[in-house]
């Protein structure tokens, strides 16, 4: 999906959490997630600090989106 | 470490007043196995059946699949760790009761459980078609919760194979195998001109009805680690998964891990066996990191020559395979994986869901994704409802004459990861 959404001419981040998969099926950018049965939050967390997470994951996936690449980026710092 | 198997070999299994072999009959007396196998509040009912090769008998969802041994000599007893203390096992004698298995079925606890059929076309997918299966049929009390449903399912079978198993304790094996480990020193020393090779085995560990246990302990915990072969064939290793049936290791698989028995047949001949390392497929890629990161040092550690990798499940897991491969293969060290395809019903995607150029040897044991038509059966065991709703079914699987079409991904054992099958594929 992240592909054909790409050659149509939108930019896409891929949120995932086995970033070589990833890799691998050629995603452009990445940004981690925490854990396959959950990836967008952390069940073992309050609810402030799940909610920190979250919005960190998709704050870090709307700056990737504004980022220029060449290449395959992962941003995971 | 030496372990002498000896093989009694099951042709006939039967319900009788005395739980006995005699000439190659299994003679099971019905209340006495039900006694030992309930007591547990959270099932309401344990119905028991046998199924044998060549019936019109389909058993459905399956859970798993357990063979019957006992420790006759030597430290512990079968499954280690979890129906007895965690002596380590493997060594001294086992006996087994080969031909025979117990099959856990019953309402669907996970949604990727499996199908034996004891007849037709389905029955040569599955190994178990080939064995004379003691059926355990569990209903769970009400709202039972799916991790409890499992729990005490896994119980009964292990229980089930314990009980049958102690039939074969004071029985003359028909055949004797014996199994040899050295300590890893005078190992190397035995064999110094050939290849030094181990196994790493892969274990699913995903949590959420995807688990295995080690000596009990669930293998997510674990970092990998070194286990003697025979240690798994005394049960070390138990299989507590509903993943998808045709590659997930039933309990039975651990017991007779054909890459171990085939390392062990070309063990001083081909190669120097070494040992096995056991390892996970967790579900951060931390974990996954971090467990490679082990598997490649313990490799090193080793001194090793070369290894065969085999995968449990798909998908995230060929991240584990791949990194376990990559990781190796840079430390010098030659790697062959053993896995199974998702290729899509055509056979035309991308296998796996990852993949490295390092991954140059590679041992498939089929295409889950084929479309299979599995006919009606006369008796089933368990329920067929949930053929459109287990992994490999559709909307549709379940027809209304009884016959199911889905993929192959619903057949227990189909595309063993530990070659524990027939199917594989040659490059042309």
């Amino acid at each position: 999906m992240v592909k054909e959404i790409e050659r149509a001419g939108i930019p896409v981040v891929h949120i995932c959490t086995i970033v070589p998969i990833s890799l691998t099926v050629g995603a452009n950018r990445i940004v981690p997630a925490v854990a396959i049965p959950h990836p967008l939050g952390n069940p073992t967390l309050s609810k402030d600090d799940e909610k920190k997470l979250r919005r960190g994951i998709v704050e870090k996936a709307l700056k990737a989106l504004q980022t220029e690449v060449h290449g395959q980026t992962v941003f995971d710092k | 470490m030496r372990l002498e198997l000896g093989k009694v070999f099951i042709k006939d299994m039967q319900f009788s007043d005395q739980t006995m072999v005699k000439d190659g009959t299994l003679y099971i007396n019905k209340q006495e196995l039900l006694n030992a196998i309930s007591g547990d509040d959270r099932i309401q009912h344990i119905e028991l059946d046998i199924a044998k090769p060549g019936e019109a008998t389909r058993i459905m969802p399956v859970k798993d699949v357990i063979e019957p041994r006992v420790k006759v000599e030597g430290p512990g007893g079968i499954f280690p760790g979890v129906l007895n203390k965690a002596d380590v096992v493997g060594s001294g004698k086992t006996n087994v009761l080969k031909g025979a298995a117990v099959v856990t079925t019953g309402k669907i606890v996970g949604f990727q459980e499996g199908i034996i059929d004891m007849s037709g076309i389905g029955a040569e997918y599955t190994p178990f078609s080939k064995t004379c299966n003691l059926v355990i049929t569990c209903t769970p009390i009400d709202k039972l919760q799916q991790h409890e449903h499992e729990q005490a399912i896994r119980f009964i079978g292990l229980k089930a194979a314990n009980y049958l198993g102690e039939a074969a304790r004071n029985v003359n094996p028909d055949e004797t195998k014996v199994y040899e480990t050295l300590p890893f020193a005078e190992g190397i020393k035995q064999y110094p001109d050939l290849p030094k090779v181990a196994y790493v085995y892969m274990l699913q560990t995903q949590g959420l009805l995807h688990d295995t246990y080690v000596y009990g302990v669930d293998a997510k915990k674990i970092i990998p680690t070194i286990i003697y072969p025979t240690e798994v064939m005394d049960g070390a290793i138990l299989s507590g998964n509903c993943v998808s049936a045709c590659d997930k290791n039933p309990t039975y698989n651990h017991c007779n891990n054909p890459v171990i028995e085939d390392l062990y047949e070309r063990h001083g001949k081909d190669y120097n066996f070494v040992g096995v390392i056991i390892t996970n497929e967790n579900i951060t890629l931390m974990e996954k990191e971090r467990s490679s990161n082990w598997t490649a040092k313990l490799a090193e550690f080793l001194s090793l020559d070369a290894v065969i990798i085999s995968e449990e499940g798909f998908g995230n897991p060929d991240t584990d395979l791949m990194m376990n491969c990559k990781k190796i293969s840079a430390k010098g060290i030659k790697t062959v994986l053993i896995t199974d395809e998702y290729a899509g019903r055509d056979g035309a995607s991308q296998s796996l869901a990852d993949a490295d150029k390092a991954a140059d040897a590679v041992v498939t044991a089929g295409n889950a994704n084929e479309v299979i038509e599995l006919p009606a059966m006369k008796k089933i065991i368990g329920y067929t409802e949930p053929a459109d709703t287990i992994a490999g079914g559709f909307a549709g699987s379940l027809r209304p004459d009884g016959s199911i079409v889905a993929e192959l991904q619903v057949i227990t054992g189909a595309t063993s990861e530990l070659g524990f099958n027939k199917l594989s594929a040659a490059q042309l």
